[in-house]
């Protein structure tokens, strides 16, 4: 078996095992019942295991993550957004958090899966360390960003539970409204200096490589709208002391904001970010 | 056989339960006088502010149960007439039925409680230090404990609160999860808010503020709480330093209203509030529910919840019937099981014996065989035996597991004349 077999072999079964853990999750939403999502988790763990396999073999493949292709980016997403969903519950014991998330990580999967696997994403002279700095941090921001967003929607549906008056089975198998505050909170605080370091990466890349025009690239005033927002939320978090059910509102809306603005950028303009 | 005497909530007012739950405080020695009775066996004495019950083992159904009712009434000084109207009893299955009803918390006044299992366990403890139990009523509590831990465990019948400061415990976890370091203001000193306070701290909230119209009553409930009293005058500034807060003044108009909490808002730094409202009228504006980061519950919120809730273990309650049916066909099995077991014993014993008789008259002829083959004869001959004693033995045990076994019983006891 060659090392190319075997990667996709990792990543056909990752891709099962994130599939699998998705439907336990709706399901456990759709049945109420806690101990689902926490099979879930632990399918979503061994998804997360056979996903790292891949990209590390995938790595030692092409030597380097600098290289790496289209469906290699896609499921480091997938990669990256589940990595911080987990680390998240040895902290919270969130598991219906997984429910939320997991689609994202599942839709990462299937655009993953529909890309050619030998395709090298980068042009040549992308293929630098910077730009995998850059293209990490970024994805991982972005990842603790949609967590803090899935947080931020799942608080605002117990404080409508809670505030109509309705301890029912919903209410109980969601986590209680400090839990998802706590847990908006610390992705904020992680997510927005890993996307900083990430953003500041590709500028200096961009400086160095592209040297004029850059500033007014769609994608990049996009990325910068984005690190702006997040950036503005935390300060109110932290400064104004915002928390709760604004915070949770403000994150959401955030997050539909710049998924609507990224779509329009990605479809309606030519970037220079065209090869994502 | 199993009988159970008793009386409970539904069959006995109040003033016979503390008659005879007082009566049994005092007889220090309840258990060796009932194992004194003439015919009663092993013996079990539960004894709870709600039920009183004697669980023996006996040999004659009738007397035992007019003994024991006898004792009952006497230790509560019951006349006959009072002692006719609120006693109940069961034999063998019903009794077993019973217990582990009892033990499962579906027998119980808030059925699902969790407390009737410990004092189950504990009037255990008490008849196995005294050695009042054997065999019979041994295996009997392990399978109501067992019973009991499959309900609690198999059905949500004990999940959700049904008092309201539990409810109000609950929707404080779903607000702030742990409640560990969560201070709470107690506003009034009613009984049902500091049963609620009491609750919230033994869930670890901690720091308990009481405000009251008079501070020496405000300083009096402070003290139980090791916490701190302060007046009406100074509740906003209470209310920015703590997290819940339960009301039960008996003032006419609100004490706390939707501005004074919007006023504090950012000095709360926006912090999540529970305020429990009950008092009547209420002391708490509704406005202030529509307030962000702030959840307020008036005592028919509360009584909705728990209304709700008891809906739910009436439901899982019918699981949790299911399931003492199980377990408890499951005991009467090896109760029937048992019926067989002496005879089984004695049978063996009696071939033994024959064996033994047999070996030792023709052991002059046996001699003149080597070492070795002495023992293959001795093996054949023991062999033959366990087969012809092998159809028996099996057809004893499945009978006495699908039906009543006397009859069968009685037949090999008279066919191998074991009764001498």
């Amino acid at each position: 078996m060659t090392l190319i077999n075997l990667e996709m072999i990792l990543f056909k079964i990752s891709f099962i095992f994130c599939a699998v853990s998705t439907a336990g999750y709706l399901l456990s939403l759709l049945v109420k019942k806690i101990k689902l999502a926490k099979i879930s988790t632990w399918i979503l763990s061994a998804a997360f295991g056979f996903l790292t396999l891949n990209l590390l073999l995938t790595v030692i493949n092409f030597s380097g993550l600098v290289n790496l292709g289209s469906r290699n980016i896609l499921s480091l997403c997938a990669w990256s957004a589940s990595g911080v969903y987990l680390a998240l519950q040895f902290k919270t014991k969130t598991r219906t958090l997984g429910a939320f998330i997991s689609p994202f990580i599942f839709l990462f999967m299937i655009a993953a899966a529909g890309q050619d696997a030998g395709k090298t994403l980068l042009p040549a002279n992308l293929q630098t360390w910077l730009t995998a700095v850059h293209m990490l941090l970024t994805i991982t921001g972005e990842a603790l960003f949609i967590l803090a967003s899935c947080a931020g929607a799942m608080f605002i549906i117990q404080d409508g539970l809670l505030k109509s008056k309705k301890l029912n089975k919903m209410s109980r198998l969601l986590p209680s409204l400090s839990d998802l505050d706590r847990i908006n909170h610390i992705c904020l605080l992680w997510g927005f200096p890993v996307l900083s370091v990430g953003v500041l990466a590709g500028m200096i890349f961009a400086e160095f490589s592209w040297q004029a025009g850059w500033l007014t690239d769609p994608k990049i005033i996009w990325t910068f709208a984005g690190w702006i927002i997040y950036g503005s939320l935390l300060h109110q978090r932290l400064a104004i002391g915002w928390r709760g059910y604004r915070m949770a509102l403000v994150s959401c809306a955030a997050f539909i904001l710049l998924l609507l603005s990224y779509g329009s950028v990605r479809f309606c303009f030519s970037t220079l970010h065209n090869f994502i | 056989m199993i009988v159970l005497v008793g009386l409970n909530h539904k069959t006995a007012s109040i003033a016979v339960r503390e008659k005879i739950f007082a009566g049994c405080q005092e007889e220090k020695d309840v258990l060796a006088r009932l194992r004194s009775l003439n015919g009663v066996g092993e013996v079990l004495h539960l004894s709870t502010c709600n039920r009183v019950e004697i669980i023996a083992s006996v040999e004659d159904h009738g007397k035992a149960v007019k003994d024991l009712r006898d004792f009952m009434a006497a230790t509560g000084g019951l006349t006959e007439a009072q002692a006719a109207d609120c006693f109940y009893e069961y034999r063998d299955e019903e009794a077993v039925r019973h217990i582990f009803r009892v033990a499962s918390s579906l027998d119980s006044m808030v059925m699902g409680e969790t407390q009737i299992l410990g004092q189950v366990k504990d009037a255990y403890r008490r008849a196995l230090a005294q050695y009042a139990t054997g065999v019979v009523l041994n295996r009997l509590m392990h399978c109501s404990f067992r019973a009991a831990k499959r309900v609690r465990t198999e059905t949500a019948i004990a999940v959700n609160p049904v008092s309201v400061s539990y409810a109000a415990v609950e929707l404080a976890k779903k607000i702030f999860g742990s409640l560990n370091g969560k201070k709470i203001l107690l506003i009034g000193a009613g009984e049902m808010a500091e049963l609620t306070g009491m609750h919230l701290v033994s869930n670890g909230a901690e720091g308990v503020i009481v405000a009251n119209r008079t501070l020496a009553q405000a300083e009096l409930l402070a003290e139980k709480f090791h916490g701190e009293a302060a007046s009406l005058d100074a509740l906003d500034k209470k209310l920015i330093e703590v997290d819940i807060v339960i009301s039960s003044t008996g003032a006419p108009d609100f004490i706390v209203t939707a501005d004074m909490l919007k006023k504090i808002h950012h000095q709360r730094k926006n912090r999540l509030l529970f305020l429990v409202d009950i008092a009547m009228p209420r002391d708490i504006e509704p406005a202030a529910s529509s307030l962000e980061n702030v959840y307020l519950y008036n005592i028919d919120d509360l009584q909705d919840i728990v209304d709700e809730n008891m809906n739910v273990r009436k439901k899982e309650a019918i699981r949790a019937e299911m399931i003492v049916e199980e377990e408890v066909a499951r005991y009467v099995n090896w109760q029937k099981e048992l019926e067989s077991v002496p005879t089984i014993i004695s049978l063996r014993g009696k071939t033994e014996e024959i064996v033994k008789a047999e070996m030792e008259r023709a052991a002059g002829w046996i001699r003149s065989f080597n070492k070795e083959d002495q023992e293959k004869i001795e093996n054949l001959v023991n062999s033959i035996v366990n087969k012809v004693l092998h159809s028996p033995v099996a057809v004893l045990k499945e009978e006495s597991s699908e039906f009543n076994s006397r009859d069968i019983v009685a037949a090999v006891r008279r066919l191998f004349r074991l009764d001498g």
